[in-house]
């Protein structure tokens, strides 16, 4: 067990190297295809040599590798790595410390994912649940109807219209009946308020849940249908037990091993996604954050957050892999 | 009144090719302390009536059209499902066949063997833990204390079906069903088994109910024994009259398809033919394709009814008195 978790964080050290290098390489090449982003910052005005070179060296570019198309900078790399590995993250093209706004951002994702997590457990295990128990009858076809519906509907869309079509009248209408900040209206906000950042990011979560939850109610009708025609589902019937008590003790529990491993793969889309409702919906969380400094060619900002997305994604797949073995007690890391 | 009687059982499974009757019309009766043997191949019927008698059947596709399963003045095909399952778990025990599928591979043994007992009759886990080591005790596994912790893929096989067995009498049954406990198992392993089946049976003054295709393991432990081909009862009877001088010749070619020692390098007696397509039952007796003794009349309908026979038992053969009188059923009618 020792050994096992040893060697899969060796290989998320590994997995973690590769990301940051990978990132590098191409914000470099955007740099050297695009030009200089420190070009930007004088707008209009065409700098002097000297005052470009401070200003290049200030956003952390004045390698001139980054002139020359097609050179993978692995100076600066190794630089940013040493960075890395002492704590400091680096700034912004403002000079605002990544760090800091991390600090600011990720606890707003979190409260996003907090809900997005409720929502798909919420959604796919009831409705994966009853479609399983209503194998082949009208409620099941309605079900895997809607899942695929859902599928293909993406997030982004069901966000516009949200945000387009549905929030503002909803809102008009809370404001005007519970007043401006009543729970309600703040609900239904077509946009993230940092003053009340968890009631804000309730629908966007919601709707973020929902796309996430079309593939889980898929899994989860396959996983328990598996089981309600199983022998040992048989045998516990046959012990006189309630059907309740058979489908939450022998399908749901023995179901949950293969939905453990979906967990993993419904996590990093929603990371995906994170990214696109926060961009959509103006929170500001990790997603939000990334989506704009890849709009301004922020290099530190995108290189920082994806890696920190990355750390995050290794630890939550290495946890799946720990709770598969907690739900299967014939898996054992040696 | 016997202990658990079946009368005219019929149960049918309604699939997209049509409507298929896996059992049809079938009566047995079994007593405290007494040993009922079902024998037949594969798709007999002989498990999906024992289903049928727990209420384990997946309805639809099966339906019970007739017929009454009466437990000590019970009726249990009057009851709801629900009431069905929750007597049979009180007073009717089951053992399935292959006892790594059948027990559940995430929860320990004992709890298992003890899950009904917590869920319906309240036990503290305590109380449990004491009651799964007693169980454990009673089928003869070794470090019981140790073996309620472990998991079913940790046992042998032998040791699974002894699990399997404790969990079966966890209740304790009035009546426990077995349905091929030992097939799954080494021959060696087979024959403590049935050895411990028949001494709880014993103590306990139980009704057991002996499911298997092998005639050959019934013969020390059955009293009666019910044969059955392609969903009906085709001769029922003591044990040691139906070994001695079997009236339908279906008993008769199981009993010569037994494995012998003194026939050592001679050929193994099969049936030819295999089981009728329950879809497609030939005209007349199902068996008449695969018998020897067929004449016209088991071709043409109907199929003969089961008949009382001289003596005790019944047949379902237009010959069953001339099959009885050839006798020997060891010996080969052509060597």
């Amino acid at each position: 067990m020792g050994r096992y978790l040893a060697r899969r964080l060796l290989q998320g050290l590994l997995t973690l190297f590769l990301v940051i290098l990978l990132l590098h390489l191409l914000t470099t090449w955007a740099i050297q295809l695009n030009g200089n982003p420190a070009l930007a910052f004088f707008g209009d005005r065409v700098p002097s040599p000297a005052q470009y070179a401070a200003v290049a060296e200030r956003f952390g570019l004045g390698d001139p590798c980054y002139a020359q198309v097609g050179n993978p900078c692995l100076g600066p790399f190794v630089t940013r790595l040493g960075d890395y590995l002492t704590g400091d993250f680096g700034t912004d093209l403002r000079g605002r410390p990544v760090t800091d706004i991390v600090g600011t951002a990720a606890p707003n994702t979190l409260r996003l994912f907090a809900v997005v997590t409720i929502t798909w457990l919420l959604i796919g295990m009831t409705l994966g649940s009853v479609a399983a128990r209503k194998r082949g009858r009208l409620t099941d076809h309605g079900i895997r109807g809607l899942s695929i519906m859902i599928d293909a509907l993406p997030v982004f869309v069901m966000l516009l219209v949200y945000r387009y079509v549905l929030a503002v009248p909803l809102y008009t209408w809370a404001k005007d009946t519970f007043g401006s900040n009543s729970t309600v209206a703040l609900l239904f906000k077509p946009s993230f308020s940092s003053d009340h950042p968890m009631i804000t990011v309730i629908v966007p979560g919601i709707l973020l849940g929902l796309t996430g939850s079309a593939a889980f109610i898929r899994l989860v009708r396959a996983a328990q249908l598996e089981n309600y025609n199983s022998e040992h589902v048989r045998t516990a019937r046959s012990k006189g037990l309630t059907e309740r008590h058979v489908v939450l003790f022998h399908i749901v529990r023995n179901s949950s091993i293969p939905v453990a491993t979906a967990v993993g793969i419904v996590f990093t889309e929603a990371l995906a996604g994170a990214v696109i409702t926060e961009g959509v919906m103006n929170i500001y969380g990790m997603g939000g954050v990334l989506w704009k400094a890849v709009r301004d060619s922020d290099v530190s900002l995108v290189v920082g957050i994806v890696s920190l997305l990355a750390i995050v994604t290794i630890v939550v797949m290495i946890l799946v892999d720990l709770l598969y073995a907690a739900l299967d007690p014939r898996i054992r890391y040696e | 009144m016997p202990l658990l009687q079946v009368r005219d059982l019929a149960v049918e499974f309604v699939t997209a090719d049509g409507v298929v009757r896996a059992v049809d019309g079938l009566s047995y009766a079994v007593d405290a302390g007494q040993t009922l043997a079902i024998v037949g191949e594969s798709g007999s019927g002989k498990s999906v009536s024992s289903l049928a008698v727990m209420g384990l059947l997946q309805s639809p596709p099966a339906r019970i059209p007739s017929g009454s399963i009466t437990f000590a003045g019970t009726d249990l095909l009057t009851l709801s499902r629900k009431q069905h399952r929750a007597f049979c778990g009180e007073h009717i025990g089951m053992v399935f066949q292959d006892a790594l599928a059948a027990l559940n591979p995430v929860y320990t043994v004992g709890w298992q063997l003890t899950e009904a007992l917590r869920a319906r009759h309240g036990l503290t886990r305590r109380d449990a833990r004491r009651r799964a080591m007693e169980l454990l005790d009673l089928v003869q596994v070794p470090a019981a204390r140790q073996r309620a912790r472990e998991y079913p893929h940790q046992f042998s096989g032998g040791m699974r079906q002894r699990a399997m067995i404790a969990m079966a009498l966890a209740m304790d049954p009035e009546v426990l069903i077995a349905d091929e406990p030992t097939t799954a198992l080494d021959v060696t392993v087979q024959a403590q088994i049935m050895k411990l089946l028949a001494e709880i049976q014993a103590e306990r003054d139980m009704a057991l109910i002996l499911i298997t295709h092998d005639l050959g393991v019934v013969a020390s432990v059955a009293d009666t024994v019910t044969v059955m081909y392609a969903g009906k009862a085709v001769e029922q009877g003591e044990v040691q009259r139906i070994y001695s001088r079997p009236a339908h010749p279906y008993t008769r070619a199981l009993l010569r398809a037994i494995p012998r020692l003194d026939h050592k390098g001679r050929q193994l007696d099969v049936i030819p033919g295999r089981p009728p397509d329950p879809l497609h039952l030939p005209d007349g007796c199902a068996f008449h394709p695969r018998c020897d003794r067929a004449e016209d009349v088991c071709r043409a309908a109907p199929p003969p009814p089961l008949a009382e026979l001289p003596g005790g038992g019944s047949a379902a053969c237009y010959f069953a008195v001339e099959v009885m009188a050839d006798g020997k059923p060891a010996e080969r009618a052509e060597s």
